[in-house]
């Protein structure tokens, strides 16, 4: 009688799955249920972003930035905008600056709802979670559609302001909305999720990544805010006037799915307290200095960043005085932070994985460009 | 007070004595042997397609979905029909005409047996639930066995369903059913075990009987027993937080990832169809059945009955549309070491319970004595027992820390995990 | 508040004094590295107190007509200062650098991604191949001889449809 034996095999999460957050493929070699070696495979969604930016002016690259992070179009669009702005340099009226204050917070609202919704879907709470959470987004989305016409991918940032004034009055009062609701309704979400014992026996412990290991990863955002290391682009180099903002950086304390959790939803009650400091003082003033349309930045190289609701996003730009960038790179947040993907999923199971995958929070858009 | 429910075939409060004129009018031409087996094929029109098909297509599909809508502050299916309601009859026409495909290299017999053999055991089980006082397809002297024996059998069919898709997903599915499912009816079977033992019969009827005898439902003597029933049951029945079989945001599927069209239906409905049976169950043992302190008397039982069904299966609707997932090595350690011995505890007390109440030939007033002595068990047993096996949940953060300057990492306090840590 | 840019001729100093040798040469902006011992100077400036650069912020090829280079953006959390260093690689046939995943693990997948798409070979590293584009994939897409367009276009902006031929306003800079 031949000794029974066991093999590993290996199983395809994605590239069409309801939880990959999009075309990404981890190919997990599986024992029974643990997984003994995890490899992720991207490129679903390459489409040759920084080749084709090489072949447009400067303006006409910012609806490109809008695709890489579809879900956090303002703030790619700053970066770039940021980037180019210290190529040529251009200075920024004090009104586009809080304008752009103000938008990148909605956007980080925005994208954290969206976030800590799927995250609870993908632990299994059947999309319940996710449907509050959307229905929160609706009212960001709102304002976006009446200052950019545009809800996802709003192109509203130009070099040197914003493209378009936002309208007095209707904008003014949906942006208070959003103060006044908010708050009860973040709080409404956690205590949902936060102290149900299904939900923490999922995450907590799962997916541990250490601040040493965080640090040598490159992660950023939440990813590495969630291991107890306090970096934020918008404390360490402030752009856009955000140090005469009083906000506070949330941490975690180990670092696993649990921690990024909550530093997620803690960074959305700061977003709303910034962004009612920046309401309250907005000046008046231009919203954006006359940029010709084929700019022409002076030869050299700059390297720009934002933190984006994932992490560090930056933008590496080299102009040769053309009127297109010579070379257009993103340095995108999502495609580093799955550097640690494999330490976090082998020698878990493969609900883990997918939660983990859950808690690193991707766009494949931007991990493909 | 005697059973005011007469014996006339126009008594419709007991749809058991129309049955019985029919069949005893088809019996003065027909031979014995036919009214025999006509008699159960009634049974089955009255039971499953009066009550249980409308049940499952009008509350198992409209009312999950619009109610789990409601939850998640959204309507339901409301454009089929006025509200909704020609949206059971939508899905089975859409099913009907599907195309069922089978992969190539997929076990084609195993595949089209496991609906069979998956829907077969829902329509059997509904023969020894007691509807009224006569209304049983089968009194069979060991109901609670019977009832038990057949609900292991879907096991067997979702196995097969995973294992002959030749796909790895379903695999996976297929594996963690087994192995849950396992594990669940042990603590199941305790827990009714322990019911058994109070009421001195495992014949449903008779259970039923018992609680309107005594005026009292078995719910409160017996709290444990119930909330082990309640988890396993919705174990073996596939229902979040327990449903890792067919997990849609980790193996997609599971089990069911090949089938496609009527055969994904006749999955889809008789879980449905499951649930309402261990809805049923869940009716007859512990919230006292067709009785209800008297009013049975002029309100037809089954509509009571029914009513108890509906609201116990609001009730896994409720569980299925808040509860994330557990994970299946957490599911079975829930069981194991939690379930299990809390289900043993439980019958040491009712053993012990039913002895003195035999000392003291079975008095009137013992059992509501022994109810709040079970209750007040139930209240302490499950957070000692949690702790007893580990479960601290004051070390979990509710809050994240917060700095003010950035750069570098920050340690954490020495009582840390603690929330709102500064 | 802000982080410092450290210049570039500040960097080369650190570098030369951790590991002589191993500047080839410098800028106001950024410091050039010599191939052969760029892994040792990594690691010395990733220890070292006074540089502190811990953190790898950005890996990325740039493609100049004549030679590949190889961009790296170095920072540190604590002294809050980032820092740029290039590599130069002359060699556009087998360009190949050393790999830096040893002492940032954070390099890997910015490593498989300018293999990908420049052609550049890192050697030691564990598991170079094709992250964005497929295995069998022809050619190295962003190196500037790589025509994305049919037609034989010069890559770079030729001309811009509809803009006349006035000249441009100068750009008014408002503080």
């Amino acid at each position: 009688m031949s000794p029974v034996t066991s093999e590993p095999f290996v199983i395809n999460i994605g590239p069409q799955h309801p939880s990959t957050h999009g075309v990404f493929r981890i190919k997990a070699t599986v024992d029974g249920e643990r997984i003994v070696d995890a490899e992720s495979v991207m490129g679903y969604l390459h489409r040759s972003i920084e080749k084709l930016a090489e072949e447009r002016t400067y303006t006409q690259n910012i609806p490109f930035t809008d695709r890489t992070d579809y879900l956090s179009s303002m703030a790619n669009n700053l970066g770039y905008c940021l980037a180019v702005e210290q190529l040529a340099g251009i200075g920024v009226p004090a009104r586009a600056q809080a304008i752009r204050v103000i938008m990148s917070e909605l956007q980080r609202l925005a994208s954290h709802c969206m976030a800590v919704g799927a995250f609870a879907n993908d632990t299994g709470a059947w999309q319940t979670p996710m449907m509050w959470a959307f229905r929160d987004r609706e009212k960001i989305m709102d304002i976006f559609e009446m200052c950019s016409g545009a809800r996802l991918t709003c192109n509203y940032m130009r070099i040197g302001g914003v493209a378009f004034d936002p309208p007095a009055g209707t904008f003014e009062e949906a942006v208070r909305e959003v103060i006044r609701i908010f708050p009860p309704l973040i709080d409404d979400r956690a205590d949902v999720l936060v102290e149900n014992e299904i939900f923490v026996a999922r995450t907590r412990g799962i997916g541990v990544l250490t601040a040493e290991m965080a640090i040598n990863s490159s992660l950023t955002g939440p990813m590495l805010r969630g291991s107890g290391v306090a970096w934020d682009i918008r404390k360490a180099d402030p752009y856009c006037g955000y140090e005469q903002y009083d906000f506070e950086i949330p941490i975690g304390y180990q670092g696993d799915c649990f921690d990024r959790f909550i530093v997620r939803l803690e960074e959305m009650r700061q977003s709303v307290k910034i962004i009612e400091q920046a309401l309250d003082g907005l000046p008046g003033g231009p919203y954006k200095t006359e940029v010709p349309l084929s700019l022409r930045p002076p030869a050299g190289e700059a390297y720009a960043r934002v933190e984006g609701a994932r992490g560090e996003l930056g933008y590496y730009v080299i102009s040769d005085e053309g009127p297109a960038p010579y070379r257009f790179h993103i340095r995108p947040p999502s495609f580093i932070n799955l550097t640690a993907l494999k330490e976090m999923t082998v020698g878990g199971t493969v609900a883990d994985a997918i939660v983990v995958l859950g808690s690193v929070d991707i766009i494949v858009g931007e991990v493909d460009r | 007070m005697p059973f005011l429910i007469t014996d006339h075939w126009y008594d419709l409060r007991d749809l058991a004595n129309l049955c019985n004129q029919v069949l005893s009018w088809l019996g003065d031409f027909l031979p014995h042997g036919l009214v025999y087996i006509i008699a159960p094929v009634i049974g089955f029109l009255f039971a499953f397609m009066l009550f249980t098909l409308p049940t499952q297509l009008y509350l198992g599909v409209l009312g999950e979905r619009r109610l789990i809508g409601r939850v998640q502050s959204r309507l339901g299916p409301n454009r089929t029909g006025k509200f909704g309601v020609l949206q059971p009859i939508a899905d089975a026409l859409k099913l009907l005409t599907k195309e069922a495909f089978t992969p190539t290299k997929a076990d084609r017999v195993v595949m089209y047996v496991a609906p069979i053999l998956f829907v077969a055991p829902a329509v059997m089980l509904f023969a020894v639930i007691p509807f009224s006082h006569g209304m049983i397809i089968a009194n069979v002297s060991a109901s609670l066995l019977y009832f038990v024996a057949v609900s292991s059998l879907p096991v067997l069919a979702t196995f097969m369903a995973g294992w002959s898709h030749n796909n790895k997903y379903s695999l996976f599915g297929a594996i963690r059913i087994v192995a849950m499912t396992i594990s669940f009816e042990v603590p199941l079977v305790l827990a009714l075990l322990g019911l058994a033992l109070m009421m001195g019969t495992i014949n449903l009827q008779d259970m039923v009987e018992f609680q309107r005898h005594f005026h009292i439902w078995m719910v409160v003597v017996e709290p444990l027993a119930f909330g082990i029933y309640f988890i396993c049951v919705s174990a073996e029945l596939n229902r979040t937080p327990t449903d890792i079989a067919e997990a849609e945001s980790e193996i997609v599927a599971g089990y069911l990832t090949e089938y496609s069209g009527m055969k994904w239906g006749l999955f889809y409905g008789m879980d449905i169809a499951y649930a309402i049976a261990a809805s049923c169950f869940a009716a007859t043992v512990f919230f006292g059945g067709w009785s209800f302190f008297g009013l049975d008397h002029w309100v037809p039982p089954w509509i009571i009955f029914i009513a108890k069904v509906y609201a116990f299966y609001s009730l896994f609707i409720w569980t299925r549309a808040t509860l994330p997932r557990l994970r299946s090595d957490q599911l079975m350690e829930f069981a194991w070491k939690y379930l299990l011995p809390l289900a043993l505890f439980n019958i040491f007390i009712v053993a012990t319970e039913r002895m003195l109440w035999s000392k003291a030939d079975f008095g009137r007033g013992w059992i509501y004595v022994f109810a709040v002595i079970n209750i007040a068990l139930f209240v302490a047993a499950i957070p000692i027992w949690a702790r007893f096996i580990g479960y601290r949940p004051e070390r979990t953060p509710t809050r994240a820390r917060l700095v003010r300057e950035a750069g570098g990492y920050v340690p954490l306090a020495p009582n840390a995990a603690q929330g709102d840590q500064r | 508040m802000a982080t410092r840019h450290i210049s570039g001729e500040q960097m080369a100093a650190w570098a030369e004094s951790l590991v002589p040798g191993s500047v080839a040469r410098t800028d106001t902006f950024a410091c050039y590295l010599k191939q052969d011992q760029l892994r040792e100077t990594m690691a010395a400036l990733r220890v070292s107190p006074e540089s502190d650069l811990v953190y790898l912020v950005n890996l990325c090829g740039v493609d100049y007509w004549d030679h590949l280079e190889v961009v790296y953006h170095l920072h540190s959390l604590v002294k809050n200062h980032i820092g740029t260093f290039k590599v130069e690689v002359p060699d556009r046939e087998k360009p190949s650098v050393q790999s830096v995943t040893s002492v940032w693990y954070g390099a890997w997948m910015q490593e498989c991604e300018a293999y990908d798409m420049f052609g550049i070979q890192f050697e030691g590293h564990p598991n170079l191949k094709r992250i964005l584009l497929w295995e069998g994939f022809p050619g190295w897409p962003l190196r500037k001889d790589f025509l994305s367009m049919p037609g034989g276009l010069q890559p770079g902006l030729n001309e811009f449809a509809g803009v006349s031929r006035r000249p441009e306003p100068p750009v008014r800079v408002v503080e």
